[in-house]
């Protein structure tokens, strides 16, 4: 996260965020603008200040879409990313030993494989949207990946 | 249209939940299955599936109807005295039965693809004794995982799938507390798949003796670790190896096509089951086990087959109707040039032979039953097309861990195509009845 290396990773809740990198996943989104951290402001952060700044430019506080993208070519149909995902894991209970979801999917599944490729099926509960603290830092499904197809990015 | 669960035979996983929905006469969709497996079922109706029965005329390879295949198969075997039967790998049990019997009925050789493949470990394992393991242990127990020589994203596309990735039974953090250590001397795609606490090991190339004799040595004596690296692996890489092997509780080394090849040699199969049952006799709280990875989806099926019926897992010699002893492999007999007819089933060993080989294979007659047109369609001088099976024909198949599964039929194959295992009772009643 190469926001979140600008930020004063003090954790100290004055941006009315439970931590520096929840500050930095919104910033990413634009749901946030820099100055909402006060401490930024602080002449000591000047540099971090200036960078954040040049690095949003003028994508600052402009609203992003969660976008997840799958490579059709690359991809090979392992299924890994649908067993690693954890709301598949959570909704499709064969997943948890590797085999393929049910079908017709269930509505909260995010992948599934099908024709030989992975698809992607509802991203409104990938937990980049859905959840809360710590977990809506996920992205297990780019991380394990292993002919890299998969890309997540906000646009 | 109805949806169903179905074995799939693309590889040796085969993988038993994929979803396919068909009408009985079409398969529509099929979900779950990874590419390859995709291709396997897209294989009813692909542009290079053999239709029509051929024959070799003028040099010339021409339509022919069943009839006249079988009449010219029953005489090119009725004019030898030492046919090789050689495939077996993509077809049924059932069908590798016929073979055997076939081979016997004609005093021919018979082989299957796991002789120059992951056979090799299995006839090793007589003498060193063998630890095996299933795929359901590796997902629900499993703590430690060791490709050696494996590529299994590209072999076995769904492997690390099932065994790394899927949280099992009695854990349910999966990932987490399974270890991946990967030895190889080129980053395949199986790397990407590594995390933090993972360890990849860049071996240099044919040096597995090297560090298998020095993992060996070492893991018989308590907090001994080597004070030199091997074979382009650093002392502290060998150190964490050690310490992941002489600790786990359940481990698994899966041995690939890397440690199989030529330049290797063959001593280090040996070298590599005495170091897993040195392990384990030293061993108090875990175990090590391996784990053969060969690709097609009934390879194991030939060696179970020949060895409950005849005593051997592979090569097997008839004279006189009697099996009888012999050294030789499918390689030595081409090279010694020791056959006048061939029948290939179910592969394709004009691409996957080395090219002295397959001029030899070449120039005496050559009986090809299979369903796709490869390189070995092209030269044969007869051809009998068959039906897939795992898709058109039921049958057993046995999987990469040894573990027997039943083939389902799932839609009618074309017309006039006869299944393997019909096709060799066919030739073998043509033969008894003169
Ligand atoms: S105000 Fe700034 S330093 Fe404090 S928690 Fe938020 S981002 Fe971190
Ligand atoms: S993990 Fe990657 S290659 Fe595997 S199915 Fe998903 S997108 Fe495809
Ligand atoms: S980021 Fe996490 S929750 Fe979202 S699709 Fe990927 S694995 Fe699933
Ligand atoms: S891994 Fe093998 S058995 Fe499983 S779906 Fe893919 S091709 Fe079929």
């Amino acid at each position: 996260m190469e926001l979140y290396k600008f930020l004063p990773k003090t954790n100290c809740k004055k941006c009315g965020k439970p931590t520096c990198m929840a500050f930095a996943l919104d910033l990413l989104q634009g749901k946030v603008k820099v100055d909402d951290c006060t401490p930024l402001l602080e002449p000591k952060y000047k540099k971090e200040y200036d960078k954040l700044k040049e690095l949003l430019g003028a994508e600052e506080g402009k609203e992003k879409e969660l976008r997840i993208d799958v490579d059709e070519e690359l991809c090979d149909g392992c299924g890994i990313c649908v067993t690693v995902c954890p709301v598949n894991a959570r909704y499709c209970p064969p997943t948890l030993s590797g085999k393929a979801p049910d079908y017709p999917p269930e509505k909260h599944q995010l992948f599934q494989i099908k024709g030989g490729k992975c698809e992607l099926l509802a991203i409104k509960h990938c937990r980049r949207i859905e959840a809360e603290g710590r977990e809506r830092e996920c992205r297990v499904c780019e991380t394990y990946c292993p002919r890299e197809a998969i890309k997540i990015d906000y646009v | 249209m109805v949806n169903k669960r179905v074995t799939c035979s693309g590889c040796s996983l085969l993988c038993d939940d994929i979803i396919i929905s068909t009408d009985g006469l079409y398969i529509d969709e099929v979900i779950g299955a990874c590419l390859k497996g995709k291709e396997r079922f897209d294989r009813v109706s692909a542009k290079n599936r053999i239709f029509n029965p051929y024959i070799k005329k003028n040099g010339e390879l021409i339509k022919t109807t069943l009839e006249e295949a079988f009449e010219q198969v029953f005489k090119i075997i009725k004019n030898s005295t030492k046919p090789l039967l050689y495939g077996f790998s993509t077809v049924s049990c059932e069908a590798q039965l016929k073979g055997m019997e076939l081979a016997c009925l004609i005093n021919g050789f018979i082989d299957s693809n796991s002789t120059i493949c992951q056979g090799k470990v299995l006839n090793t394992s007589k003498e060193t004794g063998l630890t095996l393991t299933t795929i359901g242990e590796a997902i629900n127990k499993s703590d430690l995982l060791i490709l050696w020589g494996a590529n299994a994203a590209e072999s076995i596309p769904r492997l690390l799938n099932k065994v790394l990735f899927s949280r099992g039974k009695f854990r349910m953090t999966g990932r987490e507390i399974k270890t991946l250590i990967i030895i190889d001397p080129i980053k395949t795609a199986s790397f990407n798949v590594m995390g933090v606490r993972d360890v990849a090991l860049q071996i240099e190339p044919a040096k597995d003796i090297d560090l298998i004799r020095v993992l060996k040595d070492e893991c018989c004596r308590v907090n001994s670790f080597p004070d030199e690296g091997v074979a382009g692996i650093d002392k502290n890489d060998l150190k964490r190896l050690l310490l992941h092997l002489t600790g786990t509780e359940n481990g698994i080394i899966f041995i690939g096509q890397g440690i199989l090849n030529a330049q290797n040699g063959n001593s280090v199969i040996k070298e590599m089951l005495e170091l897993i049952q040195l392990i384990n006799a030293k061993h108090e709280k875990g175990r090590i086990s391996a784990f053969m990875l060969g690709g097609h989806y009934n390879m194991w099926g030939f060696d179970h087959v020949a060895l409950s019926n005849y005593g051997i897992n592979h090569s097997l010699q008839f004279t006189n109707q009697q099996l009888t002893e012999t050294s030789d492999t499918i390689i030595s007999k081409i090279e010694k040039d020791d056959f006048d007819c061939s029948i290939i089933v179910g592969t394709d060993p004009i691409s996957h032979f080395p090219k002295q080989l397959s001029k030899k294979l070449i120039s005496k007659p050559l009986i090809l039953i299979d369903n796709t047109k490869t390189a070995t369609f092209h030269i044969a001088d007869v051809i009998i097309p068959s039906t897939l099976t795992g898709i058109e024909t039921d049958g057993l198949a046995y999987r990469i861990d040894h573990i027997p599964l039943n083939l389902e039929k799932i839609i009618n194959p074309p017309k006039n195509i006869l299944s393997d295992e019909e096709i060799i009772k066919k030739i073998i009643r043509n033969l008894k009845q003169g």
